[in-house]
């Protein structure tokens, strides 16, 4: 990877905090983490997402298909699509939510095998699919991903190297 | 894809409490603004709703400003 670590972690936050503006979050959650990482150039977590189908576009689909269910569940036919938007605020300082902290955590336990400490796109990816809980594994599912042959793919890349 | 929508389920019922908060959020967010650019005061849009005009002024003015609503004092 030609660009710095460092650059790229702050790189990730900025964006994934205009995700999270975006979505009219008053928190930086997983989903949005994942949709910065999808849009960063030249990494492998990039190049593996768009291997498994998952682009930005593709991600917010499956994204909103998952709120669609979801809302199901408690016999709410909605869509999303047509729900009525609200301008983002652009001046909404959004906080780390629970699934970023979480998700970070897991990144810290995926070391690669030089041992290195940098959080690298790649262990936040392996970070990002390392639970079956959330609004990002079930997306993958409504999506038709397998989520845990991509986190075994990433996770060997990372031990690669 | 059945298993999603099977309110047996407890994943399938907590991510519907999830998905009720975002939808009441985007609700919320999006009908205030709404009644904002009709003209309506922050007193009314906080009766309809249930809280205090502080709360809903607190929550939303910031954000309505930055878009260009043009906002009644009360």
């Amino acid at each position: 990877m030609s660009t710095d670590a460092k650059d790229v972690r702050s790189l990730l936050v900025r964006a994934a905090r205009n995700e999270a503006r975006r979505d009219g979050s008053r928190t930086i959650e997983a989903e949005h983490v994942l949709l910065a990482l999808a849009a960063t150039e030249d990494t492998d977590a990039a190049r593996m997402l768009t291997e498994a189908g998952l682009t930005q576009d593709s991600i917010r689909a499956a994204l909103a298909n998952e709120w669609e269910h979801s809302l199901a569940v408690a016999g709410i036919a909605v869509r999303i699509g047509l729900l009525p938007m609200a301008t983002p605020d652009n001046t909404r300082d959004p906080n780390i939510g629970e699934s970023t902290k979480l998700l970070l955590k897991r990144a810290l336990d995926a070391r690669p095998a030089s041992g290195a400490n940098r959080i690298t796109p790649l262990r936040i990816l392996v970070g990002i699919l390392d639970t079956e809980r959330g609004r990002v594994a079930r997306a993958l599912q409504v999506a038709g991903v397998d989520r845990v042959a991509l986190r075994v793919k990433a996770a060997d890349a990372l031990a690669a190297g | 894809m059945t298993e999603l929508v099977d309110p047996e389920d407890p994943a399938a019922g907590l991510a519907a409490v999830v998905a009720l908060r975002r939808l009441a959020d985007r609700l919320e967010d999006s009908q205030v603004e709404q009644a904002m650019r009709a003209g309506w005061s922050w007193s009314d849009v906080a009766e309809v709703l249930g809280v205090t005009r502080q709360a809903v002024h607190k929550k939303h003015a910031r954000r309505l400003l930055a878009a260009g609503v043009a906002l009644r004092r009360r």
